[in-house]
């Protein structure tokens, strides 16, 4: 089950953050849901990498276990690896861990005001880290806020500072929370579907300013998303993952052009796109697994158009490499790479 | 939040006027005869009885009464006793013990309930959660007019800790009834607080707090605290009328000069001024008490300050 992608006894710190192998369970009443089933992948400095896939496909469990903020329990790591600059995180002690959460690697989240606390002002928010986890002064850290949140560009930051976060607009609270996680100056941002829950034109806004910030303060970002649209102009790769695994990966440009695995070709069709007007968009059949009864062999396997028995009922595909740090984890994923199938 | 406070205020005179309204009515409705009541034992002659009734302006129709009774409550007057004493003197005699009592409650209150709230949110499905769950049910189910009596016998008498009755009331003497009073809202308190904290802790907010690479303790401390604080103020200061009732037995199984020993006497002597002077006092003070809470409410919850 190893991605071949980075091999499983390859010397870590070659990246700034590799998470290798990951497992992740939650133990529940009902029984044990296993969400992420060995996913790897890796971010450099000044880079942008996606990761896409459908709603339950454990994207923001991957990005809590990277925060560590899962839960545990009902949680459970039960295998895996995440190297911060060689460091595995998963074996750090947890002040040190903390040292590292929101200082060199930072997130922010989908929906702003949940992820807001209601009762503390936005400048009050911004500046909590900056009061608490260093040397500056009250007055000093309020300052940065401003700036934080002119950085962000919200209009009128300092007449704002003061006000709570329920009196900013979707779009508006989002930059708060953006400004929020660059207090520390982080070298990692995680943005875990931070245009979701806003308007269409303010999420291109959103993902403009992140691609800038991204570019100007030169951190890694991974973005989480499951719309392929809106990566193809910020994203440098793009890491497809279904059932907790990541089933393709590959650098924007080659993905679009061609996909190596049926789900990233049916998300793919599902797009919207000009050209094809009037046409019907195609959909994805089906439901994603039952995270409690995964099914044997290829999890895509119900799903897929171009199931083959009895291998992709029977055998589990491993992560191939197709050069140029393109995997695929499908059993014909050169077939498809070469348009021979469907 | 201006309009909304000229609102509240202008909601308390309308609550005080109904309620005064209403208690002075059932008084002079449930009759009786005052003058008698007045006499005791003794026959009053129907020139005493003429004078009296002139006195008291007893002979007036019952709204001007209501009206002249409302306008000296207006000018701080709470009028007389039908033994001739000043109302206002017995309230100020007894209030400050009754408030004294009130705080070592709602203390007790705060201290347990709201502090085994917390804890048995934090430890949720622990020994300590489940066991306090079982503990407040009972508790819940048990009356101040059963525990104050129990607690008498057992911390006072069995266990001599305790005076028996407070009298006037030092501190120390008040601490007894004062834990029996608070008794009673001290399994609601933490039930209240558990939930709340409870709800509190799944928010997305503590997550954000947690990513920060926030301590824990000042996650808990901090973030969740202040949230879960919001209804529990509303539940203590709504709790404080409930405390005034409960005022009554407990102030008179330990023989407390407090404004519910006097209520209960008033009431057993069919005072009628009396009664509805001192129940005019305790409205007030809930008024007053619910204003302050929405006030409070709006300094922790700034969605409303700003509504
Ligand atoms: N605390 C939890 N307890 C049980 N199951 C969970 C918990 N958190 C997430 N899951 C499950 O993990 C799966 C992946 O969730 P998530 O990573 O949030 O998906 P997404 O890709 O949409 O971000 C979902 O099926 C979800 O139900
Ligand atoms: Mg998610």
């Amino acid at each position: 089950m190893t991605n071949l992608q980075v091999g499983g006894d390859q010397p870590a710190g070659q990246h700034l953050l590799e998470v290798r192998d990951l497992f992740v369970e939650f133990h529940t009443r009902d029984g044990v849901a296993k969400v992420i089933n060995g996913v790897s992948y890796h971010l450099d400095a000044g880079e942008t990498l996606a990761v896409l896939g459908e709603s339950g496909s454990g994207k923001s469990v991957t990005a809590q276990a990277i925060m560590g903020i899962l839960d545990m329990p009902p949680a459970k790591i039960p295998k895996g690896q995440i190297f911060y600059n060689g460091d595995d995180l998963l074996k750090m002690a947890e002040n040190r861990r903390r040292d590292i959460r929101g200082k060199d690697i930072s997130m922010i989240f989908q929906d702003a005001l949940s992820a807001l606390n209601p009762v503390f002002s936005v400048g009050w928010q911004i500046s909590e880290t900056l009061r608490t986890r260093t040397e500056m002064s009250k007055d000093a850290a309020m300052k940065r806020a401003i700036e934080l949140m002119d950085l962000v560009k919200i209009p009128g930051a300092k007449t704002r500072v003061k006000d709570y976060p329920h009196q900013f607009s979707g779009g508006m609270r989002q930059r708060v929370m953006i400004a929020m996680s660059l207090a520390m100056d982080p070298k990692v941002l995680i943005a875990d579907e931070p245009t979701t829950a806003l308007d269409v034109t303010v999420q291109a806004q959103i993902m403009d300013l992140l691609a800038d910030l991204r570019r100007d303060l030169n951190m890694g970002m991974i973005l989480i998303t499951h719309d392929l649209g809106v990566v193809a102009d910020v994203a440098d790769r793009i890491a497809v993952m279904y059932a907790g695994r990541i089933i393709e990966h590959a650098d924007v440009h080659s993905i679009y052009k061609q996909p190596a695995h049926p789900y990233t070709r049916g998300l793919l069709d599902s797009i919207p796109r000009l050209d094809h007007k009037g046409t019907e968009l195609a959909t994805i059949k089906g439901l994603p697994p039952n995270l409690m009864r995964l099914p044997t062999g290829c999890k895509y396997h119900p799903r897929c158009p171009y199931v083959q028995k009895p291998i992709c009922v029977d055998e589990e595909p491993r992560s191939l490499n197709l050069g140029n740090g393109r995997t695929s984890a499908c059993h014909f994923a050169k077939e498809m790479l070469d348009g021979n199938l469907g | 939040m201006f309009r909304y406070l000229v609102r509240r205020f202008l909601q308390m005179i309308l609550v005080f006027i109904a309620t005064t309204f209403i208690v002075y009515a059932l008084m002079y409705a449930t009759g009786g005869d005052p003058i008698q009541a007045l006499a005791g034992e003794r026959p009053v002659s129907p020139t005493q009885r003429a004078q009296l009734v002139k006195e008291y302006g007893l002979d007036q129709p019952f709204w001007k009464r209501y009206l002249d009774y409302l306008n000296d409550l207006l000018h701080g007057d709470f009028g007389q006793t039908l033994t001739g004493r000043s109302i206002n003197d017995i309230i100020a005699e007894s209030l400050p013990t009754t408030a004294k009592l009130a705080v070592i409650a709602i203390l007790t209150t705060i201290l347990v309930g709201v502090t085994a709230g917390i804890i048995a949110a934090i430890r949720r499905g622990g020994i300590f959660d489940n066991s306090t769950l079982i503990l407040t049910l009972i508790i819940i189910g048990v009356p101040t007019v059963v525990l104050a009596p129990v607690a008498q016998l057992v911390f006072t008498i069995k266990l001599p800790w305790f005076p028996t009755t407070a009298g006037e009331g030092n501190l120390y003497a008040l601490l007894l009834p004062g834990i029996v009073l608070g008794a009673l809202s001290v399994a609601t308190a933490m039930r209240l607080t558990r939930t709340s904290f409870s709800e509190n802790q799944r928010s997305d907010y503590v997550r954000t707090a947690r990513s920060k690479g926030l301590p824990t303790r000042r996650v808990v401390g901090v973030h969740i605290l202040r949230n879960s604080l919001i209804p529990i103020v509303t539940f203590l200061g709504i709790e404080l009328g409930a405390l005034m009732a409960g005022a009554i037995v407990t102030e008179g199984v330990f023989n407390i000069n407090g404004v519910g020993f006097q209520l209960a006497r008033a009431l057993r002597t069919e005072d009628t001024p009396l009664v509805v002077g001192i129940v005019s006092v305790l409205v007030i003070i809930f008024l007053v008490a619910s204003l302050v809470v929405d006030l409070l409410y709006a300094v922790l919850d700034p969605r409303i300050r700003y509504e």
